[in-house]
């Protein structure tokens, strides 16, 4: 009688355990899964917007907003090179209504430029 | 953009104020927006200058900037050097350095930063003298 007791609770030990270690697995497993796409995330992050874009037309509706903390990645992500103090990189581009080129250091020797980058979309 | 135009309107007489048009941030072919569609703001990746010149102007015109825009070549190098994409503002001082830099957009994109940067800027002398009262 008490030796049946006792295989009974070892068995309902060694059960619980299974479900322990099939818990942890799946705990691990899930974790793997999120971090590794995060990581995918943020390395896309970091490509030009083309390659970004179309990672992002492939992930399903908001998941990517709504599991992880896109805000902070893409900020840290776009962070750039430059600093406040570093010197502008200059450079000379056609203006859009074709009437020839603007240079920044041409425009910005007599007075402070603000530069809005941007596209429509 | 009214935002921008109206610092535009604000500093005009001091600061250069130009728009630098970059990739667009949602074309069609690659990650199109439901909000886009409804704007009926739809266009494919250009694929080449002209077809993004193309674009540009008729974005330029509908956005109704104040100020001057050019357009980033092809290879794109001055987004590049600025990290420019989607939308991203700077001001650069009149030694040609960087006294403001926007965080990306679009969460960074905030034109009241900009103009809490230019309110600091120093005021040239003959612009807030005795002579303009």
């Amino acid at each position: 009688m008490k030796n049946n007791d006792i295989m009974a609770g070892s068995r309902r030990q060694a059960k619980s355990r299974r479900i322990l270690r099939f818990l942890a697995g799946l705990f691990i497993t899930l974790a793997v899964v999120y971090l590794s796409f995060g990581g995918f995330v943020f390395w896309a992050m970091h490509q030009p917007p083309e390659v970004f874009g179309r990672v992002m037309k492939r992930i399903p509706g908001p998941v990517a907003f709504l599991l992880y903390p896109f805000e902070t990645l893409w900020l840290r992500a776009r962070v750039g090179a430059l600093n406040i103090g570093d010197t502008a990189p200059d450079f000379s581009l056609e203006r859009v209504n074709k009437t020839g080129p603007i240079q920044l250091s041409a425009l910005n020797k007599q007075q402070p430029v603000v530069l809005v980058f941007g596209s429509y979309t | 953009m009214p935002a921008l135009n109206k610092l535009f309107d604000q500093y005009n007489d001091r600061v250069a104020f130009l728009a630098v048009y970059i990739s667009e941030a949602h074309p069609s072919d690659i990650w199109q927006m439901e909000s886009n569609i409804r704007d009926k703001v739809v266009f494919a990746s250009p694929k080449n200058q002209e077809e993004r010149a193309e674009i540009a102007t008729t974005c330029v015109r509908r956005l109704g900037l104040k100020f001057p825009s050019v357009l980033d070549e092809f290879g794109n190098s001055t987004e590049r050097a600025y990290t420019g994409w989607p939308d991203r503002i700077y001001l650069i001082d009149s030694a040609g350095k960087i006294a403001y830099k926007s965080k990306a957009g679009p969460f960074g994109f905030k034109p009241e930063e900009l103009a809490a940067a230019l309110s600091r800027l120093p005021s040239r002398i003959g612009h807030v003298g005795i002579s303009n009262f």
